[in-house]
């Protein structure tokens, strides 16, 4: 069993018991609503509530033009990019609910190595309409689109945009365990309230050590907190939403360094992480426009051997984007977005990546600018295809590992990628 | 008959065929289980109780929408008129809310009668029909 594979496993055994304690009397149910329809009530009328199964399966290709990105050799075309899930909700009465869903992807794996795992799972307690309780493993609610950054049938691009939606930060941003209180408000003529607050930890495989072993080793990493919220207001013209979001979490982390000929040194680093997102949104008819606009920072605590704690800092990233989508017809909806990251705020803001694309003194790694398009066929209810291009500007957000070891800054400067995607989904 | 009088009178005749042209779906009612209440709901409320966003009526009773299947001609007028979005863009919607485990979406029936059956048999049930379908005990609401 791969390494990272038997140490999830090993930290989600308390919770595996928990699903099994949750699953058993769904299967259970599950096969004696299958054998009788006419069987027990479970809702609070008598009447039987059903249990549901639904699944999804993606597979699609990339092919970048310049540079690597997501997967090692993209260059030369790669299939690397697969999800498959499928999870089981059961509404046990008309206010407590349970689900799972298993998931697995290959983006950038060696070919045959999905990792499966448990994405969600919960018990969801709806006092009212305006509070809920869930406790589980839940997705993040972090902007307008987090949540669904790996459920391809709900959107219209094949890449949300990255420089909100980082696929390969997904461990960081896409699911937390703990608890979430949740509701939704009716403010009448003043619209209504979405609110979601949650609070827990994160189960993230531990970054390599600064030295790699034998001379560096990560003796301990663990996540103490992570904790957000987000509140969405939806106006009173229909489909306007406005809203923000705010995530606060910290690593931990102990590293031991052996260096040949030198004392052996244990450092002891703290990572606070703050994280926010401006949202707005429009869904009329057939048009849905999207802005998102945010900041992520860290700040770095660190003791070496004991000693006093000293900060160091941390530059602050800014991200944002705009997009647009038309349902043209039942069958076709295009899309198109901009996005920008810019790894060091303020000394390359908005205006200044804007910029960058223009001057050739902005140095590479300073930004990265994104223009994508996307057509999106929904062939039938169950069955989609994306074919998408991105022409793409900087080179900060990508990875010097897949691009041969170089530094950002010698990566080329105006690339391209290309996807297509096909997901069916019931 | 002269040749002015022959032309107004096509005119007349096919103006509102024309007008016609553009909606060929058929008009829909609103119809909920015998025991609810409501006489009248805004469009509004009735869009936050398909979309689950609502879950119950104003007595407390649990909201149960359910739906049309998703080729549906009254389905899509229904959407395009209370949800005011096309069905693609709410299945959409429901795939967010199904994967991401924070909702399922209402039963998908595909006649008149079945809707109809479900309305009358679940407390709390709404649902659409065409118009002068036999509500067999289901009450209209109307949609204001």
């Amino acid at each position: 069993m791969p390494e990272r594979l038997t140490r999830e496993a090993q930290r989600l055994r308390p919770a595996l018991v928990l699903v099994l304690a949750m699953v058993l009397p769904v299967a259970a149910r599950a096969a004696s609503v299958a054998t009788a329809p006419e069987a027990e009530g479970a809702g609070a009328d008598g009447v039987p509530l059903p249990v549901e199964i639904h699944a999804f399966a993606s597979q699609g290709y990339l092919r970048t033009f310049g540079n690597d990105y997501l997967v090692a050799h993209s260059t030369l075309g790669s299939f690397e990019f697969d999800d498959v899930a499928v999870n089981v909700t059961d509404d046990l009465t008309d206010r407590l609910r349970v689900g799972i869903q298993l998931f697995a992807n290959a983006l950038g794996e060696a070919p045959g190595a999905f990792a499966v795992g448990v994405d969600w799972f919960y018990l969801d307690y709806h006092f009212r309409d305006w509070l809920g309780l869930r406790v589980g493993r839940t997705k993040v609610p972090f902007g307008l689109y987090n949540e669904f950054n790996d459920i391809d049938s709900a959107r219209v691009p094949v890449l949300l945009p990255q420089s909100v939606y980082p696929l390969l930060n997904r461990e960081i941003l896409l699911a937390q365990t703990g608890a979430e209180l949740y509701g939704y408000i009716r403010l009448h003529h003043a619209g209504a309230l979405d609110y979601r607050l949650y609070g827990g930890t994160l189960y993230i495989t531990p970054p390599s050590p600064p030295v790699p072993p034998p001379f560096g080793a990560v003796t301990d990493f663990q996540v103490p907190y992570v904790a957000g919220a987000r509140l969405l207001w939806e106006t009173p013209l229909d489909g306007l939403r406005f809203g923000g979001s705010v995530q606060v979490l910290r690593y931990d982390e102990t590293v031991a360094l052996t260096p040949p000929g030198a004392p052996a040194t244990t450092v002891a680093v703290g990572l606070p992480f703050v994280l926010w997102l401006a949202s707005a949104e429009y869904v009329g008819h057939h048009l849905v426009l999207a802005a998102e606009y945010g900041r992520f920072h860290a700040t770095e605590l660190s003791r070496v051997n004991g000693g006093a704690e000293q900060t160091l800092p941390t530059p602050t990233n800014e991200r944002y984007y705009v997009s647009a989508a038309y349902h043209l017809t039942t069958w076709l909806t295009p899309g198109v977005y901009y996005s920008s990251y810019s790894p060091d705020y303020p000394k390359a803001n908005a205006l200044e990546t804007l910029e960058g694309e223009f001057s050739t003194t902005t140095a590479t790694d300073r930004f990265q600018n994104n223009l994508a398009v996307t057509l999106r066929f929904d062939v039938n209810p169950y069955w989609l295809v994306k074919l998408e291009g991105h022409y793409l500007v900087g080179t900060a957000d990508l990875s010097s590992a897949i691009n041969g070891g170089r530094a950002l800054a010698t990566l080329t400067r105006n690339w391209g990628a290309f996807f297509i995607r096909t997901t069916a989904f019931f | 008959m002269n040749l002015r009088r022959a032309i107004a009178m096509l005119l007349v005749l096919a103006v509102p065929a024309l007008a016609a042209r553009g909606d060929t779906s058929p008009p829909f009612e609103v119809i909920v289980s015998p025991a609810t209440p409501e006489q009248v709901v805004s469009r509004e409320f009735l869009a936050e109780v398909f979309l689950k966003k609502v879950t119950r009526w104003d007595d407390g009773t649990a909201a149960r929408p359910v739906d049309r299947e998703p080729g549906s001609v009254l389905r899509q007028r229904f959407s395009d008129e209370v949800l005011e979005r096309p069905v693609d863009a709410v299945q959409s919607y429901w795939q967010q809310l199904i994967f991401s485990g924070r909702g399922l979406p209402p039963p998908e029936l595909t006649s008149d009668d079945d809707v109809v059956s479900y309305v009358v048999a679940h407390p709390g049930a709404v649902g659409y029909v065409r118009d002068g379908t036999q509500l067999r005990g289901a009450h209209l609401v109307r949609v204001r």
